[in-house]
């Protein structure tokens, strides 16, 4: 099922495809016209921000790194292997070519140390070619204080993103790239209803390839795209299989989720970064500025990292309903250890509703590395269909 | 290092030959066992992370236990293999975060209050971590849960500026440590926990007890200064780590009192008795060795084995150097919340952050000599990823050599002591004896 004939005869599909396939196409002529290019690290970066300042941001990912001479240098083993590739190509120079800028949000503790030892590279080793970089330290305890805080750290974004642009950002210059960026998500939480659907006409491999080139995208293109694609996938075939809710760890592409739909089931909702968590929120403009950004990323549905387990536990029930899914499955990379915690109270309220769950833990990275992994999920996917 | 525990079945005990050591686990027990009584008589009973700021509690006569303390416990007790067999079936995975876990993982076994350490963990009403990793909220709220327990969490933030050589201004400019900003928050921080503890106890906060308590820790951990140099600075060093980490650690867990304020005195003048009479812990002293990390709790013995046979002495582990270095802050008087703000803040970054702890290991290093580091980096947290490559690396420029293994400070399931030694002989050997250090 995965990425059907259907999506990849359809121009506008290709389109996105094309930006999701080739991530730094965008960037690079961004830079060629004399832009500059903020890499984000962490899923907490405000977006808005970086347009607002006439930046584009552009997400770090893992992709496929052949060696990881630097990370193996650098970090100690339990940094998971995601995380490992990301600073890989951070440190070998491999982003230098791509990126001005590297902002890195407090989205997960691996973060925090990756900024902790860039920053000491930088000081130690000056040489190295680690680009410029700020943290935003981000409060995710829903308090006063820590809301009053965040707002504290986003002005010191904002000043920091004036200082690397050279340019002021207006009040204007911010609420156009909110309201593009609201756009965006109101035209993918659109097509995504599609996805929901009783009858599913998007599966969760093509969902995924929506929402992920917004990230490597002109937002206003990526907008416009995604409104027309959704008046083209209305027609789409109806899809047939059980309904997959997929939480753990972040998939920055598609490999599982062929891997799973490809036995027949659909992914019709997730609540990792690359997926629909990414347009749970809107940012407020009924709110000054920063306050609207602290809302947007302190308010949104929890992460797996920065929650407590009965919060992740509400969470995973109300998405699971959300999307109608009937099974949940678990996947979660090696090292990758915080949502462990979570599991076993999200499994046995899951089970109180009747929801099957099945779980893989200490998963290798690439999917493909995996060699239990297929035959897992076939019996699995079998089980749902009996 | 995956070893499989053959020969841990009968462990060997540590030999101690201080007073105060043993002055300090015949008081824990007596301690705790008084704690018990007042939690059964109805008082509000708290149970803190490590890096909580413990002293807002001591200031309102909250009684509490500190998680880490316990875990050591419970790991001296051998009881990890049950505990963690209980998370295992509770569909837990039993190979993370075995130190700070190990509460939660009491909490589920049924028989603790017959079977568990000095008789079980009496029921905390108040549980309190710091979310300084991504695990720590969701493992005390689990705890707090099977307790029945209130959960409060207190943030972390991350330092902009670092000022090099942080030792040297925490006792007196503390306020130079941290971007201002910080401070702020966390004496804000501190209020929310105040106001916290006052509607849930009936207990009123009082700033003048919150002065005393400052006060006695500043005296006890001066008495920590002059014995971390007095034994810096003998040669050969009149005790080892596996006297001073239990003496040490065990009143830490009681400072603001008079008692561990006294307790470091004494400890500070049994050594100085010690090297005036000349005794030494290992006559034959030939190689100083750093311990870099938690303690071995679950083989205290493993430190004295290179004694007899290399002359090795583990002189230095963090716990007493931390307590030299970095709780005193002096002007208290002023503003005693924000004197506590910028001990509580720092203590993680003092230790896991470089450049500030590799900066103060080779500090610390060449105040006491060190012929060689052995570094343990846990198996399973994800706090103590803290820049070993950055650490190892400013020790070994400046000629010191360092081993890092990786194995639990509480978990002995995986430890093969054995092995450990055979790694610890071979890096005495090769690096340290052979590679021109000795
Ligand atoms: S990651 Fe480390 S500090 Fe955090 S809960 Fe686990 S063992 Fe404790």
């Amino acid at each position: 099922m995965s990425i059907r004939v259907c999506a990849r005869d359809n121009k506008t599909f290709r389109r996105l495809l094309e930006y999701y396939s080739d991530r730094e196409k965008a960037a690079r002529l961004f830079r060629k016209n004399g832009g500059k290019v903020v890499g984000e690290l962490g899923c907490d970066v405000p977006d808005e921000l970086i347009i607002a300042a006439g930046m584009f941001p552009y997400r770090i990912y893992a992709g496929e790194c052949s060696h990881l001479i630097e990370a193996d240098r650098y970090l100690e083993y339990s940094f998971d292997p995601v995380v490992r590739m990301q600073f890989e190509k951070l440190t070998d120079g491999t982003l230098n070519n791509e990126i001005d800028y590297l902002a890195i949000s407090n989205s997960t503790d691996t973060l925090i140390r990756i900024y902790l030892y860039l920053k000491e590279i930088k000081r130690s080793e000056p040489e190295k070619p680690v680009p410029d970089l700020e943290f935003i330290d981000w409060l995710f305890t829903r308090r006063l204080i820590h809301q009053t805080r965040n707002e504290f750290t986003v002005r010191l974004f904002w000043e920091k993103l004036e200082e690397w642009s050279g340019r002021k950002i207006t009040y204007k210059d911010f609420a156009e790239a909110a309201s593009i960026c609201n756009e965006d998500r109101v035209a993918i939480r659109e097509i995504m209803k599609l996805r929901r659907a009783y009858k599913p006409r998007v599966t969760g491999s093509e969902a995924l390839v929506i929402i992920g080139s917004a990230f490597y995208m002109d937002r206003r293109e990526h907008a416009a795209l995604t409104r027309q694609l959704y008046e083209d996938a209305k027609k789409w075939p109806e899809i047939n299989g059980p309904r997959i809710f997929l939480t753990g760890s972040a998939q920055e592409n598609t490999e599982l989720y062929e891997l799973i739909e490809n036995e027949g089931a659909v992914i019709v909702g997730e609540d990792h970064d690359w997926g629909e968590r990414f347009v749970n929120r809107d940012c407020n403009l009924g709110y000054s500025p920063v306050r609207a950004v602290v809302d947007q990323y302190m308010m949104r549905e929890f992460s797996s990292k920065k929650a407590f387990v009965s919060q992740r536990v509400e969470a995973l029930d109300r998405e699971v309903e959300a999307c109608g899914a009937e099974a949940v499955m678990f996947y979660m990379n090696a090292f990758e250890e915080a949502a462990s915690w979570d599991m076993p109270s999200q499994r046995k309220s899951l089970a109180a509703r009747g929801i099957k769950t099945r779980a893989f833990t200490k998963m290798s990275y690439p999917v493909s590395k995996n060699s239990a992994l297929e035959p897992g999920l076939k019996t699995f996917i079998e089980s749902l269909k009996g | 290092m995956n070893n499989d525990n053959k020969n841990n079945a009968e462990p060997v005990r540590a030999q101690k030959s201080l007073k105060a050591t043993a002055v300090a686990g015949a008081y824990q027990k007596e301690w705790f066992a008084g704690l018990k009584a007042r939690v059964e008589k109805g008082e509000d009973f708290g149970y803190l992370n490590a890096d909580v700021p413990m002293e807002i509690l001591r200031a309102m006569d909250i009684p509490f236990v500190v998680n880490q303390w316990w875990a050591a416990i419970c790991a001296a007790k051998r009881m990890a293999p049950k505990y963690y067999g209980l998370l295992n079936e509770q569909g837990y995975r039993d190979d993370l975060c075995s130190y700070c876990a190990t509460a939660f993982a009491e909490s589920l076994d049924p028989d603790d209050k017959v079977s568990g350490p000095w008789g079980g963990l009496p029921d905390p009403t108040i549980a309190i971590t710091r979310l300084t990793c991504d695990c720590q909220s969701k493992i005390f709220e689990l705890f707090a849960k099977n307790h029945g327990s209130e959960l409060y969490v207190m943030e972390n933030t991350q330092p902009r500026r670092v000022p090099p050589n942080w030792w040297e201004l925490a006792p007196d400019r503390w306020e130079e440590l941290y971007d201002p900003d910080r401070l702020d928050f966390a004496v804000e921080e501190l209020k929310a926990l105040i106001s916290f503890l006052e509607a849930k106890t009936g207990k009123m906060f009082d700033i003048n007890k919150l002065i005393e308590v400052m006060n006695l820790i500043n005296e006890q951990e001066s008495w920590y200064k002059k014995t971390r140099d007095l034994i810096a600075e003998t040669q050969p060093a009149p005790v080892t780590v596996v006297d001073t980490i239990n003496a040490v650690m065990q009143a830490q867990w009681q400072r603001g009192t008079r008692w561990a304020a006294d307790h470091a005195k004494s400890l500070y003048e049994e050594i100085k008795a010690f090297v005036d009479q000349k005794r030494s812990s290992v006559p034959n002293e030939r190689l100083r060795l750093m311990w870099l990390g938690r303690g071995l709790w679950h083989d205290f013995a493993f430190y004295q084995n290179f004694e007899e046979k290399y002359g090795a002495v583990f002189m230095w582990s963090m716990y007493l150097a931390m307590g030299a270095d970095a709780y005193i802050r002096n002007n208290v008087e002023a503003d005693p919340l924000r004197a506590l703000a910028a001990r509580y803040i720092g203590m993680e970054d003092f230790l896991h952050m470089p450049p500030w702890n590799a900066n103060w290991f080779l500090h610390e290093a060449k105040h006491n000599r060190i012929d060689g580091v052995v570094y343990m980096v846990p198996e399973n947290c994800m706090q103590a990823l803290e820049g070993s490559y950055f650490v190892k690396k400013t020790l070994e420029d400046a000629g010191i050599p360092v081993l890092i293994f990786k194995a639990d400070p509480v978990d002995a399931r995986k430890w093969n002591r054995e092995t450990m030694t055979g790694l610890v002989e071979d890096f005495i050997e090769t690096r340290i004896i052979m590679g021109g250090k000795k």
